[in-house]
Parts: C-alpha cells; sequence; structure tokens
C-alpha cells in the first residue's frame, strides 16, 4: 500500500489562518480532508479539541463536520436544486433548530459578502462564480464552526472575485475565524499567518508569516524566500 | 448501424442494475400476457379439439323412458331436421344422486352407462384417462381423480336417489358433455355386471340417452329446446334433462375464464408500469448524459443515431427479456395447467403456441419501441453547446418549492417534500405502481373476506339459494312432509324451492325456472338484483344477463312453455346466480302450473343451530318412505362446489400479492437507482455538510411517500369503489351481473397502511448504496 500522507506530526491553533502549500500531487487536499472528518487515514491519529476524530465511523464524522467545521470548495458545490437562503439554511438547521435566528444570522452573513437581498431567492445557476462562492463561505460559516476548510477557494474564479473572496475569508479570520486553507496560489497563500509546505505527502518545512496586512511587502517578500527555499 | 451499436452497448454497460430491472419487469409482463393468450386463445379451442376427437354430441338429452314410440317420434323428429348430422339413443340410468368429494358432496343428475357400451358410443365416444385394472367396479370422471380426493381402487359411496350403493373404483374417464357435474348431466360408468346389478334393483328409472351431433354448433341451445319441447309436448310425462354445447362449453371453463381475467388485468398493469419505467429511464438517461449526448453531437453524431442506439437498446433488451418471459410462461404453465384441469376436467397438453408467441413478442417489443421513441424526441432539441454545459438552459427556476425558511416541516422531511415535488416523473411512477397496487390490494381483500375466510357471500352469489337441507319429496306426499315439519322442533323455516326446465318460447331457448310458494322467505334475497321476485301467477323474474342478451326490460312480457302448454308472463325482475350461466328464471308455484305439473318437489329448510342433519333426513326417509326422493346436506354440496372456487381463489390472491410486491420492488429499485445517479452530487455535498447516510436514506424514502399516500389513498378509495363492478364485468360471463361482495374496508385500511409502510421501507432498504457515496469523492 502506498501512503499518500508520511509522518506528519503537526499542530493547528485557534484563530490563525493556516496556508497548505505544496505541488499537484503533494498531498495537501488529502491533508485537508483528513484534519477535517471528510477522509478517515488508514494510520495515524487525529485529534480534535481532544477528541480522536480518526477512529470515528462516517455518522459520527458527519456529526462532527457538521458542529465543528465548515467547507468552502474550489467546484463552490452549491445544491443546484436549492435557493441561495436554502443552500444556507440547508446546512444551518443541521445544528441550530431556532429558525428565526438562524435566519437572521443567515440574512447577516449573506449582507456582510455582499450579496443583497434580492438574490436570497435565486439558484446558484442564477449566480455569477464570486457570487455563488460567497454564499459557499457563508454557508460554511452558518453554524460558527471553530475551523473553516477551504480547498483553493479561488481556483474556479477569475482574478476580480477570487480578491473578493479571499478579502471575504480573510475579513472573518479578523473576527477570530479559525481557517485551514490549501492553495497553490502564493496571492492567496499571502493571507495565511502560517504556511505549511508539503512535499511528497511530508511537511516539509512551515513559515510564520504573522498578521496579514495588506500591502506588506516585508511579508511577501518572506513567503517568496520560504517557498524559493521549499524548491517551490 | 454500428455507431448506433457502440452507443446502444455503452449505454447498456453504463446501467447494468437499470437493465436488469427492466429485465424483470418485462419478462414478468410478457410472462403473464403469453399466459394470459394461452389461457383465453387456446383453452376453449381444447374444448373443441377434444369435442372433435371424440366426436362428441352438442346435444345430450336424457329421456326417462325407453318406450318404442316415443323414442320412433324421436327420431322422426332428428331425421326430418336438416340440422341432423348423426345421432345415436342408448341405454341409460338416469337420477339424481350425489357422493362425497374433497369434503362436501357432489350432487347431480347421474346418468349411468355400461363402460365397454359407453367406449364403444359412435356419438359422445367415453375414453378412459386412468383405470387399475379392477374387474368390477365404477368409473369416475377423471375430474374427481385430479386432486387425490378419490383414488383408484377405493369403495366410493354413491346416492342414487335415496338409495346407497358402494362401488370399487376402476378408473377415471374423459366425456366431454357429461364429465362434470356443471354439466347439467354427469356421466358414471360401471362395468357390465354392476350395470345389469343396478338395472334389476331400478334404483333409477330405465331411461335412454339420446345424443346428437348438429351441423351448427352455435345453434345446440336452440335444438336443445326444440328436441326437449317436443318431447313433452307430445309425451308430457316423459322425464327428459339435456344440456347442449353451448353450455357445457362455457360451464366448464368458468374457472378458465376467472383466471385469465386475473392474470390479463396484471399482466396489463406490469406491461404499463414497465412501460412508464422505461420512459423515464429514456427521459433520465437523456438529463444525466446530457454532456455526453452533447459531446456525441458535437463529434458529428445525428440526433437519428443516437435515437436509434436508444431504439435498438430498450426493444432488443426487451425483444430478449420477452423471450424469455415466454419461456418462463411455459415453465409455470405445468401448474396452471394441472389447476385449470382440476377445475375444467379436461385434459391439455401443453405445446408450443405460435400466437400468443407472436403477440407477446410484438406487442412487448411494439410498445417499448413506441415509448422510448416518443420519450427519446427531445434528443432532437438539444443544442450540444447547451448539452456539454450539463444542460445548464434546460433547468427551471421559477418557483422554489418549500422554501426552508418558510416551511413548517421539520428540515428532514422539508428536504424530501423538495425532491418530492421536483420530480414529476418520481411521482408519476410511483402512482401508477400504488395503484396498481392498490388494485391488488382490494381485490384480494374482497377475496379473502367473500371467498376464503367466509364463502357465504361468495356461495350466494354464485348458487343463489342455499338453505341447511333440501328434501324432495313426490307431491302426492306433499301434505304429510309439510306436517312432519310443522311437528319438528329443529325446523325453524321450511319453504319450497323447486326447478324446473322451461321453455322460452320467444327465443326457443331452455330456460331453469325456480319457483316458489312464497319468495320473501327465501335466504338470499339478493338474487333479484334489480325489481322484485315474482308475487302473481302471471309474474316472471329473468336473468339479467339474459335479459341483456335478449335485450328484454322490466315490463315486458315473454312466453314461456312447459310440456307444450304455452303462457305469458310478465317480467316483474331481473336475477342473477351463476348455476345456470345467466339462463334462469323465477316463477311463482302457481305461475309454473298454469303450464305443467309439478310430480316432486324440492323444499329448503332451515334447521336450528347444531342439528344432526343426516339424522334428520333419516328421520324423514324413514317417515315418508318412498315418497322422498332425494335428501341433500346443501352446505356438502355446497362445500364440494365452491372448495375448488375456494383454492383456485388462494392461489390467485398469492399470485398476485406476490407480484404486486415483487413490481413494487423492482419499481422502487429503479426509481432509487435514478434519483441515487441524479442526485449523486448533492448527496456528497451534503454529506461534507454532515448529513449523515441514515438522514439521507430518510429523505430519499419519504421523498416517495407524498405520491404513494396521495395514490394508495386515491387508488384504495376508487379500486374499493369499482372492485364489484369490475367483478361482476368478469363474471358476466357466469351470469352475474351486479356483484354484492362486502368490500372490507377494514382490510383495506390497514393492507393500505401496510403498503404504505413496505414502500417505505423497502425505498430505505434499497437506498442503503448511499452509504457508499463519500464527500471525499465528490471532491477528488
Amino acid at each position: 500500500m502506498q501512503h499518500v500522507l508520511k509522518n506528519i506530526d503537526l499542530q493547528l491553533y485557534e484563530g490563525d489562518f493556516t496556508v497548505i502549500m505544496g505541488a499537484s500531487g503533494a498531498g495537501k487536499s488529502t491533508l485537508l480532508y483528513a484534519l477535517s472528518g471528510m477522509d478517515t487515514p488508514s494510520l495515524g491519529k487525529i485529534t480534535f479539541g481532544g477528541e480522536v476524530i480518526s477512529g470515528m465511523n462516517s455518522d459520527a464524522l458527519a456529526v462532527f463536520r457538521r458542529k465543528s467545521c465548515g467547507f468552502v470548495f474550489q467546484q463552490i458545490y452549491l445544491i443546484d436544486g436549492m435557493s441561495v437562503m436554502d443552500n444556507v439554511l440547508a446546512a444551518g438547521l443541521l445544528v441550530n433548530r431556532d429558525k428565526k435566528a438562524l435566519i437572521q444570522r443567515a440574512g447577516e452573513l449573506l449582507r456582510a459578502v455582499d450579496i443583497p437581498e434580492e438574490a436570497w431567492n435565486k439558484f446558484p445557476a442564477q449566480l455569477s462564480g464570486g457570487e455563488a462562492q460567497r454564499v459557499g463561505i457563508v454557508r460554511a460559516l452558518i453554524n460558527s464552526p471553530r475551523i473553516l476548510f477551504a480547498d483553493e477557494p479561488t481556483g474556479a474564479l477569475n482574478s476580480k472575485t477570487g480578491l473578493d473572496v479571499l478579502d471575504t475569508i480573510t475579513r472573518f479570520n479578523e473576527q477570530g475565524q479559525s481557517v485551514v486553507m490549501v492553495t497553490h496560489d502564493m496571492r492567496s497563500a499571502r493571507r495565511g499567518n502560517r504556511i505549511l509546505y508539503l512535499k511528497d505527502g511530508a511537511v516539509l518545512g512551515e513559515c510564520d508569516l504573522g498578521k496579514y496586512i495588506c500591502g506588506d511587502r516585508a511579508r511577501h517578500e518572506k513567503l517568496s524566500a520560504f517557498l524559493e527555499e521549499m524548491g517551490w | 448501424m454500428r455507431k448506433c451499436f457502440l452507443i446502444a452497448a455503452s449505454n447498456l454497460r453504463r446501467a447494468k442494475g437499470q437493465t436488469i430491472a427492466i429485465i424483470a419487469l418485462i419478462l414478468l409482463a410478457s410472462a403473464m400476457l403469453n399466459l394470459w393468450l394461452m389461457l383465453s386463445l387456446d383453452y376453449k379451442r381444447n374444448f373443441d379439439r377434444n369435442h372433435e376427437r371424440l366426436n362428441a354430441e352438442h346435444v345430450s338429452l336424457a329421456l326417462h323412458c325407453r318406450d318404442r314410440e316415443v323414442l320412433d317420434y324421436l327420431a322422426g323428429i332428428l331425421e326430418a331436421d336438416d340440422r341432423t348430422v348423426q345421432y345415436t339413443m342408448e341405454d341409460a340410468l338416469c337420477m339424481p344422486g350425489s357422493f362425497d368429494y374433497n369434503g362436501g358432496q357432489i350432487n347431480t343428475e347421474f346418468v349411468i352407462l355400461e363402460k365397454e357400451a359407453a367406449l364403444n358410443r359412435s356419438v359422445g365416444r367415453v375414453e378412459i384417462v386412468e383405470e387399475g385394472g379392477y374387474t368390477d367396479g365404477i368409473y369416475l370422471p377423471m375430474l374427481y381423480g385430479m386432486d387425490g380426493s378419490i383414488s383408484l381402487g377405493e369403495r366410493k359411496e354413491i346416492t342414487i336417489g335415496s338409495n346407497a350403493v358402494d362401488y370399487e373404483v376402476c378408473g377415471f374417464f374423459n366425456s366431454i358433455m357429461a364429465g362434470s357435474h356443471n354439466c347439467g348431466m354427469s356421466a358414471l360408468l360401471l362395468t357390465e355386471e354392476l350395470y345389469g346389478e343396478l338395472e334389476e334393483k331400478g334404483y333409477a328409472p330405465a331411461s335412454t340417452l339420446v345424443s346428437v351431433r348438429i351441423r351448427d354448433r352455435e345453434e345446440s341451445e336452440a335444438f336443445e329446446a326444440m328436441l326437449k319441447n317436443a318431447v313433452s309436448s307430445h309425451f308430457p310425462e316423459v322425464g327428459t334433462l339435456s344440456n347442449s354445447y353451448e353450455l357445457v362449453s362455457s360451464a366448464r371453463y368458468i374457472s378458465q375464464m376467472i383466471c385469465s381475467g386475473v392474470v390479463s388485468a396484471m399482466a396489463f398493469f406490469v406491461a404499463m408500469i414497465a412501460l412508464v419505467v422505461i420512459a423515464s429511464n429514456v427521459i433520465n438517461d437523456i438529463q444525466e448524459n446530457m454532456r455526453s449526448l452533447g459531446a456525441l453531437k458535437a463529434i458529428g453524431y445525428r440526433s437519428g443515431q443516437i435515437i436509434s442506439a436508444l431504439l435498438l437498446q430498450f426493444p432488443a433488451v426487451a425483444v430478449l427479456a420477452s423471450l424469455a418471459g415466454i419461456a418462463l410462461s411455459y415453465w409455470v404453465f405445468p401448474a396452471v395447467n394441472a389447476m385449470m384441469i382440476s377445475q375444467t376436467g379436461i385434459p391439455y397438453e401443453t405445446h408450443f403456441l405460435v400466437m400468443p408467441f407472436l403477440l407477446t413478442v410484438c406487442a412487448i417489443g411494439g410498445t417499448v419501441a413506441l415509448a422510448v421513441w416518443l420519450s427519446s424526441r427531445r434528443i432532437r432539441k438539444i443544442d450540444p453547446v447547451i448539452a456539454l454545459r450539463q444542460g445548464i438552459k434546460t433547468h427551471s427556476f421559477k418557483r422554489n418549492k418549500v422554501p426552508l425558511g418558510r416551511t413548517r416541516l421539520p428540515l428532514h422531511l422539508a428536504l424530501a417534500m423538495k425532491t418530492a415535488f421536483s420530480g414529476m416523473k418520481q411521482n408519476v411512477t410511483v402512482s401508477i405502481t400504488m395503484m396498481v397496487l392498490s388494485l391488488v390490494v382490494v381485490f384480494s381483500g374482497l377475496m379473502v373476506e367473500n371467498v376464503i375466510v367466509d364463502m357465504t357471500p361468495f356461495i350466494n352469489l354464485i348458487v343463489g339459494e342455499v338453505a341447511d337441507s333440501c328434501v324432495n319429496v313426490n307431491v302426492r306426499a306433499e301434505e304429510a312432509f309439510l306436517r312432519m315439519m310443522e311437528n319438528e322442533d329443529c325446523v325453524e323455516k321450511v319453504y319450497l324451492y323447486h326447478s324446473m326446465q322451461v321453455n322460452h318460447a320467444d327465443q326457443n331457448f331452455i330456460l331453469v325456472a325456480t319457483m316458489s310458494d312464497d319468495f320473501t322467505k327465501v335466504n338470499n334475497q339478493e338474487v333479484c338484483f334489480q325489481g322484485r321476485f315474482p308475487r302473481y301467477d302471471n309474474e316472471v323474474a329473468i336473468a339479467g344477463k339474459y335479459a341483456g342478451e335478449n335485450n328484454l326490460k322490466i315490463g315486458d312480457e315473454i312466453t314461456l312453455t312447459v310440456d307444450g302448454q304455452t303462457e305469458n308472463y310478465l317480467i316483474c325482475g331481473f336475477t342473477q346466480v351463476s348455476n345456470n350461466l345467466g339462463r334462469d328464471c323465477l316463477l311463482t308455484r302457481d305461475g309454473y302450473e298454469r303450464m305443467g305439473n309439478l310430480e316432486n318437489l324440492s323444499y329448503y329448510c332451515n334447521l336450528a343451530a347444531g342439528t344432526d342433519i343426516d339424522a334428520f333426513h333419516e328421520r324423514v326417509s324413514r317417515q315418508l318412505g318412498a315418497d322422498v326422493n332425494a335428501t341433500i346436506n346443501v352446505f356438502y354440496v355446497v362445500n364440494g362446489s365452491a372448495s375448488v372456487y375456494v383454492a383456485l381463489m388462494e392461489l390467485l390472491v398469492a399470485m398476485v400479492l406476490t407480484l404486486g410486491g415483487a413490481v413494487t420492488v423492482f419499481v422502487l429499485y429503479l426509481l432509487v437507482r435514478i434519483l441515487l445517479n441524479n442526485k449523486r452530487r448533492e448527496y456528497g455535498i451534503m454529506k461534507a455538510l454532515g448529513y449523515t447516510t441514515g438522514e439521507l436514506i430518510l429523505q430519499l424514502a419519504a421523498s416517495f411517500m407524498p405520491a404513494a399516500i396521495l395514490s394508495a389513498a386515491a387508488g384504495l378509495s376508487i379500486c374499493a369503489w369499482i372492485i364489484n363492478p369490475l367483478t361482476a364485468l368478469f363474471l358476466r360471463g357466469i351470469g352475474i351481473v351486479k356483484c354484492t361482495f362486502t368490500v372490507p374496508a377494514g382490510f383495506i385500511t390497514w393492507a393500505g397502511v401496510a403498503l404504505l409502510v413496505f414502500t417505505f421501507g423497502m425505498s430505505c432498504l434499497l437506498s442503503l448504496k448511499i452509504r457508499k457515496i463519500t464527500p471525499v469523492a465528490l471532491l477528488r
């Protein structure tokens, strides 16, 4: 059997914006799925807030995901047959039974990501890529997850809408939301305060960038140097 | 063409499960279709084949005399009539009698013949189908040896008139016109010595059996009426008994008619479900493979080629499945055949039937091709670019059904409703399946309630009148009999219920006339389903079926003849009794006696509960002696005749329920497969969001329930409402015009609930495949 991830000993910290980088096939997404309980590792142990999730069965993992994790996907993955609001509530109502409070929170989040009220009853196919991804972020955050996992969230977007999405994620991180993001885009990676570089399934190196400040050149150079050192 | 083959082969490989389920549905439909065609096209022909093979008579007339003058007169009439082809006159012994059979009693008019003479008859030859090498004894119609309740070598007590005789059963024979108690007369063969002994004892009057073959068998009833009328008008003192080709050919195929009716209904419904499933499969295939279709069109495939591939794929599968279905029908046919022979009493050799084969294959292949063509026409409208974008333009965003923010439903139920409301094809398929199942449930409930558990309603409908005892006495002993009945504490009610044959002179048809002094006394008041029973001597109530066939209405006047005496009667009501296949009428005793005299009378008696009926009969026979012609334990007689129908119904109910269940499972399997294919991505997303497998299974199963609940409620109500008229339609051939079976509301309600629980449970079970959908597979 060939292992995708090898000898990884990693701790993630609350409030961090952790970025996982690496070349294609390095195991970035596999690591993200394992950390988020989307996939179960064949060996090793994953502990989340003191709870071992690597031994859970699929239903227990589902309950863990709905309560503790939020997901933003590269392909967005809104449900086609549901309106914007229903996409958000389909995730929210799993955890929160107070529908009124939930609708209020969904509204606040949608407004916060610049989705106007008239768009809430639209279907995903009627939204632009950027709008859809911002709805995806709202859906991921509706249950106030302990970690927001984002897998190449700008991968399917053009540069302008990609930037908007990154700004949104960054803003939520600044408000205390822990984020783990997989990307191979340096512009996206710059938003993180902790960069992990994966190669052949192992963490090759780690870089602490500190808090994101827009236009901070020194930070950018530090990241470039780190990536150059990693052979990127 | 090769391209079409490639696409078809690729489609089949891709959807193995669906193909297997469709094959199973078509296999069932074609098996039943072929079975129905075999039963309906060849069984009646088998009667005719046997009729010709044994050179059977078209009209039988048993005369209770051997007087040369009567026979010469009759021979003169037969020879003068150009319809006569061949006739014979043979000695026989004729008498009503009975014997125990299958937990009951067979009570019929016996025509007893000497065995060797019967085997050598030039008209109406009898053939031995089984014998055990015994030298002296009796041969019975093969019908009674089919189910093993009477076996070779056993001693059988036969009651002839009021005398019991005891014979060893030497064998069983096939007689076309007198081989069953349904024929109006039932033949018994005795070996030479025993026949001579019985003749000497004088238990049955020396009689003559006249067997006639005529040119046109469709005229057999008219010919029979003419012969009877000729004898009774010239020799009113000579008792007669008769039957005709038309009566016997219908009477011996009642079970086949009921069975093929049920099988045809099931075949039709299963075929309809299969077509709906195929059509929705095609539509779903188009939706699901929009991108592939776009790619095919983009690389140069024409719409016609893609449609041709579907037309090649489904009808080819259907034709192959129908061939397997036909093979299946031949595999189960021996069991069906054995059941049928035990009802008809006529041997049938299974052989390959070309016409049912061709009709089945063409009907299945043709309808499937039509369904595929109709549902695949939208392929022509697909634009390659839009199709490559996964048919994005084809989506409708007009309404957000069940918005989660506004609905009061719990989350999972709300999501199930969203699925339910967005899948019209799914709802139509579920609804049709539920409608069919409703019919199955209501039919089963009706048969369980009215035939299997308590056969009284069935007996009331089929037999007409049932009491505890029937005593046939000479008319001269009538007063003594009635006095005795008054003094018998166990007798609760006694009333005249006697049947005689009359000729409906306007149509020249023989009708069985049942008479009573007072019809308000008869137990089954539902025999007269329209109008009323006759009260006065100029009134008649006639069979509804016969009235319909001859355009007779209440208030019309008809002419009846007995012993050459003709009288007019006013129709006061319509009746239904299957005993005489709808060829009967009711008259008051005075009404009958306007035409003819009664020599003996049948009185029906209701006895107190717990009365020993046989002991009662013994007392009557002891007191009235030779004036008692026959005593009948009606329950035993009815039980003997009706038990074969109960066995048939049990089998049919088991068959339709099993089949209904199997069809539901196949349909649900296909629907679940289609939903899982359509919603694979959505379920992946939902699992990623934290929905558990169990929650998604419940959602999927619940999405079938609105259509299932509504269609089951509507289906059960409609079926409960129409089941009696529908049953009457099936039974019309045996004289039932209005069916009055009890519709078991409680049974139907609980069966409906069970049906929904079954549907929900089965959907959950079939949805277990959701376990295999992982969020990570969606993301990779």
